[in-house]
């Protein structure tokens, strides 16, 4: 495994993943009590093959630049482009979605959850269903193909939309607070799996979360964002070396981050 | 309790229903005058399954309740998941199920009389408008419980708008969709029912009606009997339906 000291460097862009670029986004939702700035003026890049975290207040519009991300939302200015293509609808075979775990289809067992986006692109249904026991057994899912979600404890179902992400193998992967409804110590597995994953597949990653804790952990880079308006206060890049471990959190580096992070937000929120 | 434990006490309940109401006309606690025993109401009931003039009028009636559910279906639901779907229809008509939908529809019989006679295309007609508010309510439940997270995913991964409606909308409304359904024939039974024992010429509404006014108890209990046997299977059936379609609800 290719170990990263320094963020995004020593790695060949070319082949892993694409860029994304973030340019002057700007978000007015027209609401029944006036219209609502929900993002102003929002640009970054994450560059191919990074991990990249999206922090910040409740309502700061991080969903939303995420559902642009998609190609679900229409940024009302500025624009979104993977590899110099502007998102302006859903493009699947480049960018796939984490959702959590409420977003699995309960009348489908894990294996058809896991493989819904191959059968949505019309791949021949052999093919479909080896990709989706092999992500399956990934995650650690492999005896519970048949299963439905509701069979499922809350953390197997988030290990099968993450296996559903990842089984198109698209080169950018958004997630969209994947782990918010998990406990603590489910989320942390979770996280160390997903890392996993990420380093053999080399995907452009971008995590929305409310956890500061886990995008230290996760992240080459935290960006943070303001209140409503949400705007960008700092790109942080988390120079922790990988694979991370769990020593890492007692050190003062992963300390101050994780509190430079938090001291950013709190200010804006105090405004 | 082991699932033949539980058919054994279902049954037993079932055999000290008709054991009680046997004792209670034995004993003269209930009039057997008014209340015949079963052990001449069962034989009866069995008897009248092999008489080709009340086979005749079940017939009438099933004809008409299956007409009006094969009619009114299709319609009541269209107009629900429409409802559903849609914030203009919905905020402009819901208000209007909802209220007319409390109403006793029975008061509107006479109605029914004048426009469409007393005859089968009557019978039809009311038991359609009885069950239609109910088929409507809970189409638009239906729809409205799709939940916004699977539309969200479906899309993100460039679902055609004929994939979400046959691999989402379809699969998540369809329990609810059965559930009305199967209220919505109660319902219709109850109207056709309700309508030949009010005023027609054939039907087991119209022989239930005419043999309480001639006194003959016997064959009224029978009538009673077969009717609520015969809805029951309807109501279980859909309710085994219902439950095949939404296992998943766990």
């Amino acid at each position: 495994m290719a170990r990263l000291s320094v963020v995004g460097a020593d790695r060949d862009t070319a082949s892993v993943g694409a860029d994304l670029r973030v340019e002057s986004v700007t978000h007015v939702f027209e609401t029944a009590g006036g219209s609502l700035m929900a993002l102003k003026d929002v640009s970054f890049a994450v560059e191919a093959g990074t991990f990249v975290g999206l922090v910040g207040p409740s309502g700061c519009g991080k969903s939303s630049l995420l559902l642009m991300m998609a190609g679900l939302l229409q940024p009302s200015e500025g624009q979104i482009a993977v590899g110099g293509n502007i998102i302006n609808e859903p493009k699947p075979e480049e960018i796939g979605v984490v959702f959590q775990e409420l977003s699995l289809l309960p009348w489908k067992t894990a294996r058809e959850n896991v493989e819904f986006p191959l059968y949505l692109r019309g791949v021949d249904r052999l093919m479909r269903e080896k990709a989706a026991l092999e992500m399956l057994d990934l995650v650690g899912l492999g005896d519970f193909a048949d299963r439905r979600p509701h069979e499922l404890s809350g953390g197997m179902k988030q290990r099968v939309a993450i296996a559903r992400g990842f089984c198109q193998d698209p080169e950018i992967l958004l997630m969209d607070e994947p782990f918010a409804a998990l406990d603590e110590q489910t989320r942390m597995t979770l996280g160390d799996e997903l890392l996993h994953i990420w380093d053999r597949h080399k995907k452009t990653v971008v995590f929305v979360t409310h956890s500061l804790t886990e995008a230290v952990y996760l992240c080459d880079k935290v960006i943070v964002m303001s209140a409503r308006p949400g705007r960008i206060l700092k790109e942080i890049n988390i120079a922790l070396p990988r694979p991370r471990t769990y020593e890492m959190m007692a050190t003062e580096t992963f300390g101050r981050l994780r509190a430079d992070i938090w001291s950013l937000i709190r200010g804006s929120d105090r405004k | 309790m082991s699932r033949a434990g539980t058919l054994l006490a279902q049954i037993g309940i079932v055999a000290g229903f008709f054991l009680f109401w046997e004792a209670a006309v034995q004993t003269g606690v209930a009039n057997a005058r008014i209340v015949p025993p079963p052990s001449l109401v069962l034989p009866r009931a069995f008897a009248m399954l092999g008489d080709p003039i009340v086979l005749y009028h079940l017939w009438i009636t099933s004809a008409q309740v299956l007409l009006a559910f094969i009619l009114v279906a299709p319609i009541g639901v269209a107009i629900g998941l429409l409802l559903g779907e849609s914030d203009y229809f919905g905020r402009a008509f819901k208000p209007f199920f909802y209220f007319v939908a409390s109403v006793p529809k029975s008061v509107f019989l006479p109605v029914f009389i004048l426009a469409f006679g007393i005859g089968f295309t009557q019978k039809v007609a009311f038991g359609m408008f009885q069950a239609i508010f109910v088929l409507v309510i809970s189409a638009i439940a239906a729809a409205e419980s799709v939940s916004s997270d699977f539309v969200k995913m479906a899309r993100a991964y460039g679902a055609t708008r004929r994939q979400l409606y046959v691999d989402i909308y379809l699969p998540a409304m369809l329990p609810v969709v059965v559930e009305g359904l199967r209220l919505g024939m109660i319902f219709n039974i109850t109207g056709v029912l309700f309508a030949e024992m009010y005023v027609s010429r054939a039907g087991l509404g119209h022989l239930v009606s005419n043999w309480g006014m001639r006194f003959e108890m016997v064959n009224l209990f029978a009538g009673i009997l077969l009717a609520a046997v015969l809805s029951i299977a309807v109501n279980e059936t859909l309710r085994w339906y219902e439950n095949r379609v939404g296992a998943w609800r766990g």
